[in-house]
């Protein structure tokens, strides 16, 4: 029997569905839910020793607040760790796992077109990882605010979700692009994040707009810690753009970049090793 | 066409010493890695700090005006910590696959079925990180000592800071075992040399994060045990004596580096085996 060929949104769907349960329930979770579970101990344990009021949250005889806390997580651990990593590990995952399991050749063989398997792949790695990580910010944010606080914090809880699921959305995509393109994702994706964004956004001039981390941390509501010379230097050099020009730019990111990383899975001419 | 005989023939070649096959697998690994040519461009990488470093000394002997650029000790204690960069990448790219490309493709129980024990195994391909990390380490700092000693046309600061000579060597040493035995055991937990890879990031990453994250809510810097990185750099000063960074005992700084080379000792031990019982 000869089906109907699916239209490339229905053929990205029908991945989306495939690739959804095979992220969620791989060894891979693990990894993720480590890699979130840190930040709700952390906030555990700062929950415990404030419950039992001991000086751990006093900086310089100052008490640090739950919301200031809850920035510091969001800026040290959410912003500046787990979203570029996440992005990186599944980003590149996408096409290069296929390739690596020699399944891709499965893959080409359905009648869908090419670059919607990337999509629905992508698709699935945004839904994944969305259903983790912003769950854990929200555990974080309940655990380190009194309930008195909420009302007048919760919008800022709100803004750290949106731009959390935002650079985990532009830095798939870019990830997904390196993925596609390269032969070893990896190695070029964490030069990237830890290499080229890092130094980037410690130089003066136009340098730091060539990175996602510039447009995402101009959304940030909470100030910026400076906990060494490289967070000295990016204080030093920090210029915000306003809201609206970073969001146009990190949509410009994530259409570029899901574009290229679909054409490129469109065009090239995958060889397996044998 | 005659057919020969296929049946059983005494093996007529010499017999390698015991103890001595972990060389084969060093030997093939260095040459297996030397001729990726993407390799070759990241090592040219890691050796530019010291030709940068190399030019300052060079300026600093030749030039009055610019004698504030002359090394001190502290200038070898910078040189290892930014060459830090390179050993993470170095150990990425060429650890992730070490054992975890053997075990996806079973030859793990290819190598053991040789007259190979398992600690010679390890050993050959630890020899591998080894060799290549020590060379973005060790190597260049000693070069740049000699190089200063070249430039300076004396001995007069070798003379004054012996201590350098053991001081760069341990260090290296710390950052090497570290790095390579974290590696090799984080390798031999998967069959996927990507996903080791990321575990590897993750873990200097994820512990410098939750340290930061931990000194920026409490104030202080006695949590850096957290950190391999951090313990290390505590560790780096010590040696080079200076001042520590952070207000951690070196016995603890110690300790840790201990509990992570053991930890990752004993997960070798358990991960590399020749028969894997499958449930």
């Amino acid at each position: 029997m000869i089906g109907r060929t699916l239209s490339f949104w229905g053929a990205s769907r029908r991945v989306f569905d495939l690739s959804l349960g095979e992220m969620l329930w791989s060894r891979r979770t693990i990894f993720m839910a480590l890699v979130v579970g840190g930040p709700v101990v952390l906030a555990l344990v700062v929950r415990i020793l404030e419950t039992f009021g001991m000086p751990a949250l006093r900086v310089n005889g100052q008490r640090i607040g739950g919301m200031g806390v809850f920035g510091i997580v969001i800026w040290m651990l959410f912003l500046r760790f787990v979203i570029p990593i996440l992005g990186v590990f599944y980003g590149t995952a996408l096409m290069a796992d296929e390739v690596e399991d020699k399944t891709i050749t499965y893959l080409f063989t359905r009648p869908v077109p090419r670059g919607a398997v990337l999509i629905g792949k992508y698709l699935a790695y945004l839904a994944c990882t969305s259903l983790v990580v912003l769950p854990s910010v929200m555990l974080v944010y309940f655990l380190l605010i009194r309930l008195n606080e909420v009302p007048g914090t919760f919008m800022q809880l709100l803004t750290d979700m949106g731009l959390l699921f935002l650079g985990l959305a532009v830095y798939g995509a870019f990830f997904a692009f390196i993925g596609a393109f390269f032969k070893r994702p990896l190695v070029i994706g964490l030069v990237f994040v830890m290499g080229w964004e890092q130094t980037a956004m410690a130089l003066p001039g136009y340098m730091k707009r060539f990175t996602v981390a510039y447009y995402l941390q101009a959304l940030v509501p909470h100030s910026m810690p400076s906990d060494g010379v490289v967070s000295i230097l990016q204080g030093m050099f920090r210029d915000t753009p306003p809201v609206a020009v970073s969001l146009t730019w990190l949509a410009v990111y994530l259409v570029v970049f899901l574009f290229l990383a679909a054409r490129t899975v469109d065009r090239k001419e995958y060889i397996l090793e044998q | 066409m005659p057919i020969h005989d296929q049946g059983y023939r005494r093996y007529l070649g010499s017999r390698g010493a015991i103890g001595k096959s972990w060389q084969v697998i060093t030997r093939a690994g260095i040459r297996t890695v030397l001729s990726k040519r993407s390799f070759i461009a990241l090592m040219l990488l890691a050796w530019s700090p010291f030709v940068v470093r190399a030019v300052q000394v060079y300026v600093a002997s030749n030039f009055q005006q610019a004698s504030f650029l002359a090394p001190k000790a502290e200038t070898f204690r910078e040189f290892l910590g930014q060459q830090g960069l390179f050993v993470f990448f170095v150990t990425i790219y060429i650890g992730a696959g070490l054992i975890a490309n053997d075990r996806r493709a079973n030859a793990l129980q290819v190598y053991l079925s040789k007259p190979l024990t398992r600690a010679e195994y390890v050993a050959g391909k630890l020899a591998i990180l080894f060799f290549f990390l020590v060379s973005v380490t060790w190597l260049p700092a000693i070069m740049l000592l000699l190089v200063q000693i070249m430039f300076a046309g004396s001995l007069g600061f070798l003379r004054q800071n012996i201590f350098l000579i053991p001081a760069i060597t341990l260090f290296s040493l710390l950052q090497v075992l570290v790095a390579s035995m974290t590696m090799l055991a984080l390798s031999s937990m998967s069959k996927s040399s990507r996903f080791v890879g990321v575990m590897y990031a993750g873990l200097i990453f994820f512990t410098a994060a939750m340290f930061q994250a931990l000194r920026g809510i409490t104030g202080r810097s006695s949590f850096a045990w957290l950190s391999p990185t951090d313990t290390l750099e505590q560790l780096g000063n010590y040696v080079f004596r200076l001042d520590p960074v952070y207000d951690l005992h070196p016995a603890v700084a110690v300790l840790t580096v201990v509990t992570l080379v053991a930890g990752s000792a004993w997960i070798l031990e358990r991960r590399v085996r020749g028969i894997e019982v499958v449930q």
